[in-house]
């Protein structure tokens, strides 16, 4: 019961779980939030006045949730890494996916928005009953060539993806682009935002703020797209 | 055909028990598989979970090594197997024994490992119909549910292991007894993390593991010493047992006896074995033989199949 009873009224007074290095209060004190910057487009990118993307749009609704301003630091994923395993920083972005391997050393939110990739085929051109053999464009360089092969069809790398041809990309880019998704799905990628390790009120106020942004994700993706 | 030795019945009062053992082990066994799941859904990377998961998954071994062996012990011998089926139950039991000697060192390490490189375990929070709650108080609540029933059901194991003799039930009562202590240090743990102690985790892993590493040694030896047939002990102070020299001693007042010696070992809960025998005159031997070995199912209800070896003299 002497366990039990401190349980119970961490329940009600709302301030657990608290941060062992406190970030969440000295964010609220010190009214900055440390943002590190990885670019990674349409998540995070150089913008004409300053940082842009998706995720920097979330960060700056996120610090101004909290009545403070973000810095920007931008850099590289392993010394942001670094940096954050270590709190000198408070957050880091750059479209990261739970499959990150630096789960074990920072703390990572659940997935906040889910990407689903498919096939997508032009307006009006019949469904294709498999992807056996069928010709399908990907954006050169992207991972998805080689989920298009696995389902024995022949990716054909594109510099820019177009409405034009059977293409396979993200759910809303199939959808900015005017394409017709298919059944075909190639995969899921889970978005998440990486936090000092262990700052679990930091965290848990990070989640809650972003489980509010879900729906806005898909339409800050496709502006940050177009370079908007 | 071969020698194949007799079937063992139990007393009819000690099916009785047996039955209430069987219907505590099974409601362990329910309840152990249900922590399982649950602990496996919010484990997440906290210590002291993956700990506690490891703990209450071994402990399920002595549980099913005991609804097993009761399971196969009542078979009579057979011409393959002509001691019959007792200690069937054995040969899991010392891979548990090694699994959770084995699990307890790895935990420990592992957990003194993060006290050392000072990591600091990040619990998410989750979102269940609508309301996020951080995932550590759904740990908590898993905890405090794994501490009840181990209390209940161990008290209620020690005295039937006791009576039984059966030495998987006395490690199972006594397993039971480590899960409800490092569920308490589990939960402590956790709301050692809620408010920002980020060793809380780790310490608390340490301990309990310390906890899986006994229950492991515990069984360890049990199991090694039933493998080597060592002298038959009292399940509780593992002191000799009495048997043997009850035995020895009512042959020795045979009045055709001049010497007795006997050598048991334990074959589950019952005692099988030899007793050596000097006669003083060598007539009518047969006949003798006949009353020694009836005389030696009447001193304890465990003693089986005592073979009586006439000898000329001890040395």
């Amino acid at each position: 019961m002497a366990v039990l009873l401190p349980a119970l009224s961490g329940f009600g007074c709302g301030d657990l779980p608290r941060d062992p290095k406190h970030t969440l209060s000295r964010v609220l004190e010190r009214k900055k939030v440390r943002v590190g910057l990885v670019e990674n487009p349409p998540w995070v990118l150089h913008g004409a006045d300053g940082p842009a993307g998706a995720e920097v749009v979330l960060a700056r609704r996120f610090a101004e949730s909290l009545g403070a301003t973000p810095e920007w630091f931008w850099g590289g994923e392993q010394r942001h890494m670094e940096a954050l395993e270590n709190f000198e920083m408070d957050l880091l972005i750059g479209g990261l996916e739970a499959s990150t391997p630096w789960s074990k050393k920072v703390g990572l939110t659940r997935p906040y928005f889910v990407e689903r990739m498919l096939v997508g085929i032009p307006p009006g051109s019949p469904a294709p009953v498999s992807l056996k053999g069928q010709q399908i464009a990907v954006k050169a360089g992207d991972d998805l060539a080689a989920s298009v092969q696995k389902k024995g069809a022949e990716p054909l790398q594109v510099p820019e993806i177009s409405p034009n041809v059977a293409t396979a990309a993200a759910d809303w880019r199939i959808a900015q682009l005017g394409l017709v998704p298919t059944r075909f799905e190639l995969g899921a990628k889970r978005h998440i935002v990486a936090v000092p390790p262990g700052e679990n009120g930091w965290l848990r106020r990070i989640q809650i703020f972003l489980a509010t942004q879900r729906g806005d994700v898909p339409g800050l993706l496709q502006r940050a797209g177009t370079g908007q | 055909m071969n020698a194949v030795g007799t079937k063992y019945d139990l007393p009819p009062d000690r099916e009785a028990t047996i039955n209430r053992a069987k219907r505590v082990e099974w409601a362990s066994l329910v309840f152990l598989l249900s922590t399982v799941v649950l602990m496996w859904l919010v484990m997440g990377s906290s210590q002291t979970m993956k700990a506690m998961w490891i703990e209450d998954t071994l402990s399920l071994i002595p549980t099913v090594s005991f609804l097993i062996g009761v399971h196969f012990r009542g078979r009579p011998p057979t011409e393959e197997y002509p001691y019959g089926y007792r200690r069937a139950v054995l040969v899991g039991f010392m891979c548990g024994a090694v699994a959770l000697f084995g699990f307890g060192i790895y935990i420990a390490l592992d957990s003194i490992m993060k006290l050392i490189a000072a990591e600091h375990p990040s619990i998410p929070t989750v979102r269940v119909f609508g309301v996020h709650i951080w995932l550590g108080w759904m740990m908590l609540a898993v905890l405090l549910y794994s501490v009840i029933p181990p209390i209940v059901l161990g008290r209620l194991k020690a005295p039937l292991a006791h009576e039984l003799h059966d030495k998987t039930l006395h490690v199972s009562a006594a397993i039971d007894k480590g899960d409800w202590l490092s569920g308490l240090a589990g939960a402590a743990g956790m709301l050692g993390i809620a408010f920002g102690f980020w060793w809380a985790d780790s310490a608390a892993a340490a301990f309990i593991s310390v906890e899986i590493v006994r229950d492991g040694y515990q069984n360890l030896s049990n199991a090694t010493a039933q493998l080597m047939d060592r002298r038959p002990s009292d399940v509780e102070t593992n002191e000799k047992d009495p048997a043997i020299d009850h035995l020895q001693d009512a042959l020795n007042r045979l009045e055709w006896v001049a010497k007795a010696r006997v050598r048991l070992r334990e074959q589950g809960d019952i005692l099988i074995g030899e007793a050596f025998v000097v006669p003083r005159q060598q007539t009518d031997l047969l006949a003798r033989l006949d009353e020694a070995r009836q005389l030696a199912g009447t001193i304890d209800w465990r003693l089986h199949d005592i073979n009586i070896v006439l000898v000329r003299s001890m040395e």
